[in-house]
């Protein structure tokens, strides 16, 4: 028997394509309750009644999904391999200028990796077929983020140090359990809880504050690769940004009783997110050989001027407020990136990346951009001393293991509101144990959920409980997996070394 | 507040003085040098005496800094309260406990 032949189906629009390849393949459960088919939706308390009411303004099916990145990713690799074969690695601004990238590929791409896990569990687990395919999209996305990474970086990998062991590290090394247990804690939350973590407050609130800065210094210090990649992910990113933004706005015009508790998520995931751009901070003001804007300038433009002042007014109307702790992060911004660089200053021994003394010509642009904080509080009483302290021969490292707050993890150095002389210390007794933490906002998070942070695998507390190798410094940096050359003083540094001899500068000759 | 869990939600601290044996984590902040960014968190015998720690953890780390002085007379604190050391005595019996935090200046 032959088939009748057809006319070929009339092509669709986009609109009727969108609905029949995403809101189309959603069914009614028959011999399950919806309770069983997505128990995970129900239990922090979010109240949704029309799950149809997502919109998805990007429309994106799965075959235009692929199509674009696809494109996306040739553009990518042929760049990546134009740069290798044209020896890219020598025009970088100064070699110190990876030290940016080794803190991203083992602080930021696993988290990538996670985001990717996670968004694959929210596109099984939301019971709606619209945020279902946008986790779909955003998962892909992500494990797409981490493995470009990788792949931008990997030539540097060839030449310089630090950059070996990155996923290891992400697991083991001290400063990379910051954004570790800040995305740990996304993860174990409840779906809704780490869309708006996630979603809302890291790809929205934060997004320009931590991506921004790191494609910027790449494209001013000579690293193509890092800022085609960022380009090759700024279209997903910005659509992550939307995303991000319908979430909240879903889950607030669902149900009033929602709003009390996204208030606190976003309490909550906005401090989490402030502290882990700490990071950020003091990598855009002091790792760059060619500055690219400060990190004062950076959080007026991309926090207070896009977020305070453009988003919040109008979450205001579904009665949403800023951030709670949000003035004590707009205060500390004329300081907190001379803080936590001066941490690292402390601890690159114990690093993936190498620190110095700023060079006269670099602390007089930090002075200039900081004027009420950085001579006064930090040249005169640390890099003038540290300075002499090399002129002695010598080299200031901390020798010992810092106090750590309980839940951003970093060492406890941050100032007490108001007084940036003194370090803030707050503590709570929970169970009859002792806690520490930085600041009146992570205080805050902690006593909100302590069940969940006396868990806290804190780096210090495991070396001396002797989980990290062993009791001295050698055993921990074995455990760490670092090699000679990863850490400590630039000065001297082999990345240093061979960078000069790359160069055939008078340094190498000495050298 | 209470955490909103799938389940009972019962972990133990993973830091608890347990782990440590007959040791505990103790913090020790010099207030007045930034050249430390932060206190320190030191393993100790809770039957350690004060003199023994300031000479076998205390003054090494201290020394970080080429300026300090171990025998200068430097006033103490306890979790903000003020602390007198007597060299003899315990730090248990002093009154230190796991992960609090003393403070020294001057």
């Amino acid at each position: 028997m032959t088939a009748t032949p057809t006319r070929p189906a009339r092509k669709l629009s986009m609109k009727a394509r969108y609905s029949a390849l995403t809101r189309d393949l959603d069914w009614e459960p028959s011999y399950v309750s919806s309770e069983e088919m997505f128990p995970y939706t129900s239990f922090e308390g979010i109240k949704i009644h029309d799950w149809s009411k997502w919109e998805d303004p990007f429309r994106l099916t799965v075959d235009a999904y692929y199509k674009y990145q696809a494109e996306k990713d040739k553009r990518l690799y042929a760049v990546l391999d134009g740069f290798a074969q044209s020896q890219g690695h020598l025009s970088l601004s100064q070699a110190s200028y990876l030290n940016a990238m080794k803190i991203f590929l083992g602080g930021v791409t696993p988290l990538e990796y996670q985001a990717h896990r996670n968004f694959a569990f929210l596109s099984r687990h939301f019971n709606g077929p619209g945020p279902r395919f946008a986790a779909l999209c955003q998962s892909q996305d992500e494990i797409r983020h981490a493995q470009t990474e990788i792949h931008t970086l990997s030539n540097y990998n060839k030449y310089y140090s630090g950059m070996h062991s990155f996923l290891k590290q992400h697991d083991r090394v001290w400063y990379m359990s910051v954004p570790k247990s800040y995305f740990d804690d996304a993860l174990s939350a409840g779906p809704f809880e780490f869309l708006i973590a996630i979603g809302f407050s890291f790809e929205y609130l934060l997004t320009n504050l931590l991506f921004v800065p790191f494609m910027s210094g790449a494209s001013f210090n000579g690293d193509l690769p890092t800022m085609t990649f960022g380009f090759s992910a700024q279209s997903d990113e910005s659509r992550h940004m939307t995303l991000g933004l319908e979430a909240i706005k879903f889950l607030l015009e669902q149900d009033e009783d929602n709003v009390p508790i996204v208030q606190e998520w976003v309490d909550k995931w906005f401090w989490r997110g402030y502290r882990v751009a700490a990071i950020v901070a003091q990598m855009l003001d002091y790792m760059l050989p060619k500055p690219v804007m400060s990190w004062k300038e950076a959080f007026e433009l991309y926090f207070e001027k896009q977020m305070l002042e453009g988003l919040f007014p109008d979450l205001e109307y579904y009665g949403i407020k800023p951030p709670r702790h949000v003035q004590q992060a707009i205060d500390e911004k004329e300081a907190l990136s001379h803080f936590v660089y001066w941490v690292f200053y402390n601890f690159s021994f114990a690093a993936n990346f190498t620190t110095s003394i700023p060079s006269k010509e670099h602390q007089a642009w930090l002075a200039e951009n900081y004027p009420d904080t950085f001579v006064d509080y930090f040249q005169k009483p640390r890099w003038d001393k540290a300075q002499r302290i090399v002129d002695n021969g010598g080299r200031f490292f901390f020798m010992g293991l810092p106090q750590l707050c309980q839940v951003c993890q970093i060492p406890m150095t941050f100032p007490e509101p108001g007084d940036l002389n003194t370090i803030c210390q707050r503590t709570s007794d929970y169970n009859g144990e002792h806690f520490n933490m930085c600041s009146d906002g992570c205080k805050w998070i902690f006593d909100r959920e302590p069940e969940k942070y006396v868990q806290a695998w804190l780096p210090v507390h495991q070396i001396y409980q002797g989980n990290c190798g062993g009791p001295t410094v050698p055993d921990v940096l074995a455990w760490y997996g670092m090699q000679e050359g990863d850490g400590g003083e630039i000065a001297g540094s082999r990345d240093e070394v061979n960078w000069a001899a790359w160069h055939g500068t008078p340094a190498a000759k000495e050298a | 507040m209470a955490l909103k869990t799938i389940g009972t939600y019962e972990f133990p601290s993973r830091s608890r003085q347990e782990l440590y044996g007959e040791d505990m984590l103790v913090h020790v902040w010099w207030k007045d040098n930034p050249m430390f960014c932060a206190a320190a968190t030191f393993r100790a015998p809770q039957a350690m005496s004060w003199a023994d720690f300031r000479a076998a953890i205390v003054d090494p780390w201290a020394s970080s800094d080429p300026d300090y002085d171990a025998s200068h007379a430097f006033s103490w604190g306890l979790d903000g309260q003020p602390f007198t050391p007597e060299p003899g005595t315990s730090l248990a019996d002093l009154g230190i406990g796991h992960k609090h935090t003393l403070s020294f200046w001057g």
